[in-house]
């Protein structure tokens, strides 16, 4: 009977330590989800021009590395996480290709409702006069425009670069390549948004 | 007028206007990305006790094709018995004597085949 009641003891001990590990992990997690992703969200949006569209990738990639690798060390979810959006990204855009053949197929034309609108409707949170927003948002289109027309993988490198602040081994991580394959796709994706967007660029 | 054109600079104004993008979400797509965020999360929490029967389902996998491939295995003779045993019967009851017999009379079963016959055609 002693045994028994030492036996049960000893497994709830267990049980309470990893248990206190799994809600901590939560913890950990939903900072780094709540840290990251608005930004995912305006790299998802620039790269697939849809925000619904976005905002699905971005839930999946917080789903699959909360699925996959929670258990990973916490240093390792950044690029973890844009690797796992890079791929839904470049799923999506297979799709769209496929889905514009059939388009082509039957005929059938976007419709001009449906085109993307990037001018948000929200108030200016920096207190900003409507003439500043208005050009501020108009370079953001342009940029975005520009970043759009770059080359997949040109554009996965910029961003990650420019906008997640991510270095040449974490970029490498999040695309699935060499360093040597980042640094020449960004500085292509540089030289090639130099000249895009030099005549108009404030 | 236009700034000097460097790399720098594109990285500086490009990653302040996508920051500044990223302050103007609307309230609506900020409760989006809550709800997608705390769904993964339950991924976490939900995912212990999965876990625990995921590492039977091997196990579980082998049994089953243990059971599949024994059950196989003991019905194959069964299966290959029967046809197996199919020419010696033939061979005995051909050797029997009634067979015999019944050779000595083969005009009279012949007979009666075709009595059979006709009278089936008169039935029909």
């Amino acid at each position: 009977m002693t045994a028994c009641a030492g036996i049960f003891a000893v497994s709830c001990s267990r049980e309470q330590p990893k248990e206190a590990m799994t809600l901590q992990r939560e913890r950990q997690l939903n900072q780094f989800l709540a840290g990251v992703e608005r930004r995912a969200l305006r790299f998802a949006e620039i790269a697939v021009r849809d925000r619904d569209e976005a905002l699905d990738l971005v839930q999946d990639a917080m789903i699959k590395l909360a699925r996959n690798y929670a258990g990973q060390p916490e240093a390792e979810w950044t690029p973890l996480f844009y690797r796992i959006l890079q791929n839904g990204i470049r799923d999506w855009h297979r799709r769209q290709v496929v889905r514009n053949r059939v388009m082509v197929w039957f005929g059938r034309k976007s419709d001009p409702e449906d085109d993307y609108d990037p001018v948000a409707q929200a108030p200016d949170p920096m207190g900003r006069t409507p003439d500043e927003q208005i050009e501020s948002r108009q370079a953001m289109q342009k940029l975005e425009q520009a970043i759009a027309e770059l080359p997949g993988r040109q554009r996965e490198a910029f961003m990650l670069r420019t906008f997640e602040g991510l270095d040449v081994a974490g970029t490498a991580i999040a695309m699935g390549c060499s360093e040597g394959s980042v640094k020449t796709h960004y500085s292509r994706a540089v030289h090639t948004l130099r000249d895009v967007l030099g005549e108009y660029w404030q | 007028m236009k700034k000097p054109f460097d790399e720098e600079q594109l990285r500086a104004e490009a990653k302040a206007l996508f920051d500044d993008s990223v302050e103007r979400l609307d309230a609506a797509t900020l409760s989006r990305l809550n709800q997608g965020r705390q769904k993964a999360l339950q991924e976490i929490s939900a995912g212990a006790p999965a876990g625990q029967w995921a590492r039977w389902v091997p196990a579980g996998g082998l049994a089953a094709a243990a059971v599949v491939a024994v059950v196989l295995w003991q019905g194959e003779p069964v299966e290959h018995s029967a046809p197996a045993a199919g020419p010696a019967t033939d061979f005995e009851i051909l050797l029997s004597e009634d067979s015999l017999d019944m050779l000595e009379d083969l005009e009279f079963y012949s007979w009666m085949d075709t009595a059979n016959l006709d009278s089936g055609s008169d039935v029909g």
